[in-house]
């Protein structure tokens, strides 16, 4: 288990920085799903070709 | 090192070495997760049901028309078992199948061996076309059309049923809603 770090400040690594940001943790959850999901399945319905 | 559900109590965490257990139960379960996706792709290629499709924009009344067409040039005979009109279209060409509540129309007769662009959709609200036993499966939209190119490769009957709940009573609906494809020599 490690110790503490002492009170010399440190640079976080970017992905404790990610992590640690609940707002862009938020972000990230509804806007990733919704265009991954929602915008690109619009997309490709609204692209279904008429029939023949 | 603190809980999962409570601030760290290393406030330089990021830098905390992963420990060896954690390391391999993540290659084990990323490796699965690989091994997985691929086989989904393996099986498309491979096997017989997860095939691709067409698909195209419709409405039921165009789509009824094509039915309509199709059963006018190409029926056969009426079916002894159901009565219902058995439509036998020349190969290659394309074959026109639909779900209504509660029934497939129309009964197909295909040759074996030959290639038919088989239409799906549905006349009224979602239906799903599963081909038994073979266990080919698609959903007809209505307001959509898939289009499957088949190659039945094995002479009998087979029967549609219906994957999609479509309503109906207990005399008649969803449960007793099957179709067939008659498949000649």
């Amino acid at each position: 288990m490690s110790e503490p770090t002492s009170k010399k400040t440190f640079k976080p690594t970017v992905l404790q920085r990610v992590l640690d940001d609940n707002s862009l943790l938020l972000f990230l959850c509804i806007t990733v799903p919704t265009v991954f999901y929602i915008l690109w399945g619009i997309m490709e319905v609204l692209s279904i070709p008429l029939h023949k | 090192m603190g809980t999962s559900y409570t601030t760290p109590t290393n406030p330089d965490w990021g830098r905390e070495p992963i420990e060896r257990t954690e390391i391999v139960w993540i290659t084990i379960a990323f490796a699965w997760c690989l091994f997985m996706f691929a086989w989904m792709i393996g099986w498309h290629w491979m096997g017989h049901q997860n095939m691709r499709n067409e698909a195209y924009r419709t409405t039921p009344a165009a789509y009824a028309e094509k039915l309509a067409i199709q059963q006018a040039k190409y029926t056969v005979r009426m079916d002894v078992a159901t009565g219902e009109p058995v439509v036998a279209p020349p190969p290659g060409s394309d074959v026109y199948i639909a779900g209504m509540q509660w029934q497939w129309r129309p009964i197909l007769e295909l040759q074996k061996g030959k290639s038919y662009r088989v239409h799906i959709s549905s006349l009224d609200v979602d239906h799903g076309f599963s081909l038994q036993p073979v266990n080919i499966n698609f959903q007809a939209y209505p307001g959509y059309e898939q289009v499957v190119t088949m190659t039945p490769n094995k002479a009998g009957t087979y029967a549609i049923l219906c994957g999609e709940y479509c309503g109906g009573t207990n005399t008649m609906g969803h449960q007793t809603m099957l179709g067939r494809i008659y498949v000649k020599e």
